[in-house]
């Protein structure tokens, strides 16, 4: 009797509000995902000066870890929180899920911790066998995952199949029946996920509360800088490409609820929305990341839709998106060996799979790396549709155990128990016991044959063997706050890195050239005399740029070898991008040679055996001014250095070095970290020129 | 006697009926905003957007209000709140702030001493050290460069001159960790040992080498009460808090007998 007088009721009431919706929608209707909420909690530090530098510091940083409030770190056995995260970042020692440590060699400057705003906390909730969503008979695989005793490596298999079954359409899309109040409640205040019966919206929020609270509980300015962040996890609707990004807001106020896939798959629609957060005083930046697994869909020539990109869009874009990270866990996403055959780099952690695809699937290189991305931009203006692609770079990490794995001699890659032991990252032969446990896996959830012989010998196969010890984003900020930092990201006055912590500077301007490249002025002057990464430099009466670089080597990595600057441009006449790499200084006296542009061998070893390196060869800093010598001052072109170290050991060496095996012979034994700035482009006509509003 | 139990099964009867009449409404389909409810609503979203609402906001708020209401109150007919262990949580929340709020707000200034004494490792300001460095790049013979120069200005005066150093030349109160992080450990160990005011050099890094002067330091100290008062009270406060939420369970927790099946396999 009383249950159906309320639904009447129920019925009635939303009868009504249909009514008034019809013609005065916006009085009934509100944005949840607009609601501001001020997370700024009382930090009552000493007050200091921070010291400023008008010249600007390179600050490292990670801006993108995922912790167990991620749907799928907290499958893959993560229960490390915000909090284990910071604590890391700033040097502290925390578990991994397979109970070893880890730990920075270094501290970093600044961290981000970015989890899956898609369901953010949903899953914890579900394995707690006390809360109202475990009672329902579809989270049952998932109760008690996390408990000591079952974090093991033998559940990998199982962990797997979650990840990629648990969350499939069927129980995700299973809405409320019309007339439960959370049917009612989803439509008025714009938030389709309370009508979803696996979620809870209180859960959700305090989730996301907890991502803020650590976030501004670590926060200290002048030494360690924290942003609010999540990653927006969106993907193609038919061939799974690969669209996440991660957004990061610049102060202690934040949208009430992480702005999800849920919402839309569109990110334009992402924008509109970073967008009117703006008009409200809450500024974000979204970074788009593992353009290299999105099938080419990341940098597509047309918007998501299927329209041509036009020049609302490009402003659109570029006014959300300065930055790109370019490298992480999950493979670099420079060029690809199809994309630059003339550039003998380019095969480097080379990851072609579309992310989380189930049996991994090829991504199509075109439209998947930066480099192509700034010829597309190039050819798309060139049409008069505005740049889109005129981003700046940074790495990350995407570390799903809320510590990065920077070091080739220290890595715990990112998915926690799956790829947590060298044997399930596939550099070291794997034992019987886990043949048959990946065996078991591939008839159990009918998965393609997930273990490889090479030369005799059996590895696992599951695509981690491509994944790397990367990256780290770097920003000249005058000092390490909230501000400068993110300002630092708007101006793209950024360079990524592949975890190594070498430092680059970039300048171009017509008058390099006379700037004394060992006088103390040198900073002062090319910051006078020029622009730097991620600036445009507008053409003075068609002379040809020169440009000043200058890169320090890592302390605790290896020498410097070669600073080059990659060169992209369209040819006016037919439209066609073109890509040119010049070795700009080599180290040990050496010079480029002028035909081929490249660097002599310094000479630099690593003994596969123990991985030391060469001795005595490769700079400890490197620093030069260039002009282009193939220069047309009426094309359009943009400049950006790659600075490169002396070979090392790959982390998948390493693996076979400490457990005393051969290392796998079909996989790179060394690679050469490196540095990536933001370009620097050249504008030919004032005429021509276009000011994309940040 | 049997007419008695009639009697007052009658008047049972009547009971019943008159507050069947009557009461049937128990759920009132009325919301009533007091004034207050009002007031505080539209300074709240004063408070958060920093102006006061326009017309159409406040039609807004008022709409946010009843939706919640009605929402809540539908939710409260289907039972909704029986067995909820997040409704419990805000309940055990509200009685913890409630409880926390008995704390008197004003420690004395005895109290405070006490506690400063008690936790002074939590307010303990690092060492600074502000120099000046010349840099020899690794590049060019950096060692011998280095000696000559610093030879030439002992026995010559001959004035000081290296290669730019990428982070530059002057340090202006960097801690420990800042010049590990720019120098490497080994240039920190030479850094704490040099004496004030003395150029001495050449001293090796990473990078190459080094004639260093240092101007300053300043050594690590615990800063006296007064100048970190405010947050001294702030820990204080929110340690009370902690001790008197404790002391109140403890209080009220021997009147309650927990119960748990003994035979139950964890």
């Amino acid at each position: 009797m009383k249950l159906s007088k309320s639904s009447i009721g129920l019925i009635i009431v939303s009868f009504v509000f249909y009514l008034y919706a019809t013609d005065s929608f916006s009085i009934f209707q509100r944005d949840s995902a607009l609601e501001i909420v001020d997370f700024s909690i009382e930090n009552s530090t000493v007050n200091v000066d921070i010291p400023s530098n008008p010249y600007r510091n390179p600050y490292y940083g990670d801006l993108h870890v995922h912790t167990k409030y991620s749907f799928d770190a907290y499958i893959f056995g993560v229960t490390a929180t915000p909090y284990d995260a910071y604590r890391f970042a700033t040097g502290e020692a925390v578990k991994h899920p397979l109970g070893f440590d880890m730990q920075l060699k270094e501290p970093l400057d600044f961290y981000a911790v970015t989890d899956h705003g898609f369901y953010m906390g949903m899953i914890e909730n579900y394995a707690d066998t006390s809360s109202k969503m475990s009672k329902n008979e579809w989270t049952k695989p998932i109760h008690n995952i996390n408990r000591p005793e079952n974090v093991t490596v033998a559940s990998t298999g199982e962990r797997a199949d979650l990840f990629s079954s648990v969350l499939s359409r069927e129980i995700i899309n299973k809405p409320y029946p019309w007339w439960h109040p959370n049917f009612l409640g989803a439509w008025l205040t714009n938030n389709i996920q309370l009508a979803l019966t696996s979620f809870d919206y209180d859960v959700h929020k305090s989730a996301w509360a907890d991502v803020a609270k650590a976030a501004e509980e670590f926060n200290d300015p002048g030494n360690f800088t924290t942003f609010i962040g999540y990653e927006y996890t969106t993907s193609t609707e038919v061939e799974g490409g690969n669209l996440h990004r991660n957004v990061i807001f610049n102060s202690s106020n934040a949208p009430i609820r992480p702005w999800t896939r849920i919402d839309s798959l569109n990110p334009e629609d992402l924008w509109t929305w970073m967008d009117s957060l703006r008009d409200n005083g809450v500024d974000s930046l979204a970074m788009p990341h593992n353009s290299n697994g999105s099938n080419g869909q990341m940098f597509e020539v047309e918007t998501f839709r299927g329209n041509p990109i036009s020049k609302e869009y490009s402003e659109k874009r570029m006014r959300n998106e300065p930055v790109v990270e370019m490298t992480q866990v999950k493979g670099t996403s420079d060029t690809h060996p199809l994309l630059s055959p003339d550039d003998e780099w380019a095969d480097f952690e080379i990851m072609d799979k579309r992310v989380g695809s189930r049996p991994p699937t090829y991504s199509m290189p075109q439209g998947g790396y930066v480099r192509d991305a700034f010829l597309r931009g190039l050819t798309l203006e060139w049409e008069g549709r505005g740049n889109p692609y005129k981003f700046g770079l940074i790495g990350s990490s995407d570390t799903h155990t809320g510590a990065g794995a920077f070091d080739e001699n220290n890595y715990w890659s990112k998915v926690g128990v799956l790829d947590g032991t060298d044997m399930g990252r596939g550099s070291v032969p794997l034992s019987q016991d886990r043949i048959d446990q990946l065996t078991q896996y591939s008839i159990d959830f009918n998965q393609p044959v997930s273990t490889k012989e090479i030369e005799g010998k059996t590895y696992a196969d599951v695509g981690f063997d491509q994944w790397g010890a990367s990256g780290l984003a770097v920003a000249w900020a005058e000092e390490n706050t909230r501000d400068s930092i993110f300002q630092a990201f708007k101006r793209k006055e950024t360079f990524a890195t592949t975890g190594t912590r070498i430092a680059v500077r970039f300048f171009a301007g017509f008058d390099m050239k006379s700037i004394d490249l060992n006088s103390e002025d040198m900073v002062k002057n090319a910051y006078a005399k020029g622009v730097t990464m991620g600036a445009d430099l507008f053409s003075q009466a068609n002379q040809t740029p020169q440009f000043l670089v200058w890169a320090q080597r890592d302390k605790l990595g290896a020498p410097l070898q070669r600073v080059q600057i990659i060169k992209g441009w369209v040819e006016t006449a037919s439209g066609t991008p073109k890509e040119k790499i010049y070795d700009v200084a080599c180290s040990d006296g050496f010079a480029a040679d002028p035909v081929t542009n490249r660097c002599p061998d310094n000479g630099a070893r690593v003994n596969i055996n123990d991985c030391s390196i060469s001795n005595g060869v490769g700079a400890g800093e490197l620093k030069t001014t260039w002009e282009d010598p193939d220069f047309d001052p009426t094309v359009k072109a943009f400049y950006y250095v790659r600075v490169l170290e002396n070979p090392t050991c790959r982390w998948s060496t390493w693996d076979a070095l400490k457990a005393g095996v051969k290392p796998r012979p079909d996989l790179h034994k060394t690679i050469q970290e490196r540095a990536w700035s933001s370009p620097i482009w050249y504008i030919p006509d004032s005429s021509d020129l276009e000011i994309i509003p940040l | 006697m049997s007419l008695r139990i009639i009697v007052f099964f009658l008047i049972g009867l009547l009971i019943f009926i008159l507050d069947v009449a009557f009461n049937s409404e128990q759920d009132s389909k009325d919301i009533y905003i007091s004034d207050q409810e009002l007031t505080s609503l539209l300074s709240a979203w004063q408070s958060q957007v920093g102006r006061p609402p326009n017309d159409e906001e406040i039609v807004n708020i008022i709409n946010n209000f009843v939706q919640e209401e009605i929402l809540y109150r539908e939710a409260l007919l289907l039972n909704l709140d029986e067995e909820d262990r997040i409704i419990k949580r805000r309940l055990a929340q509200k009685i913890t702030f409630l409880k926390q709020e008995t704390v008197p707000e004003d420690p004395s200034q005895e109290e405070l001493k006490g506690f400063f004494e008690q936790n002074k490792d939590n307010y303990y300001v690092p060492a600074t050290y502000s120099f000046s460095h010349h840099y020899f790049s690794k590049e060019s013979s950096a060692k011998e460069r280095a000696t000559k120069a610093f030879y030439d200005y002992q026995t010559n005066g001959v004035e000081l001159k290296g290669d730019p150093f990428f982070l530059g030349k002057n340090f202006y109160q960097n801690s420990a960790n800042e010049i590990k992080k720019n120098f490497g450990e080994l240039f920190f160990s030479t850094i704490k040992n040099l004496s004030i005011n003395e150029w001495s050099g050449p001293h090796e890094s990473t990078f190459g080498y080094h004639i260093i002067i240092l101007k300053e330091v300043k050594t690590g100290f615990s800063p006296p009460l007064e100048k970190v008062l405010i947050k001294v009270q702030q820990d204080f406060l929110s340690q009370a808090q902690d001790k008197a939420i404790a002391k109140y369970i403890n209080e009220i927790r021997s009147q309650y007998r927990v119960i748990i099946n003994p035979d139950y396999k964890f």
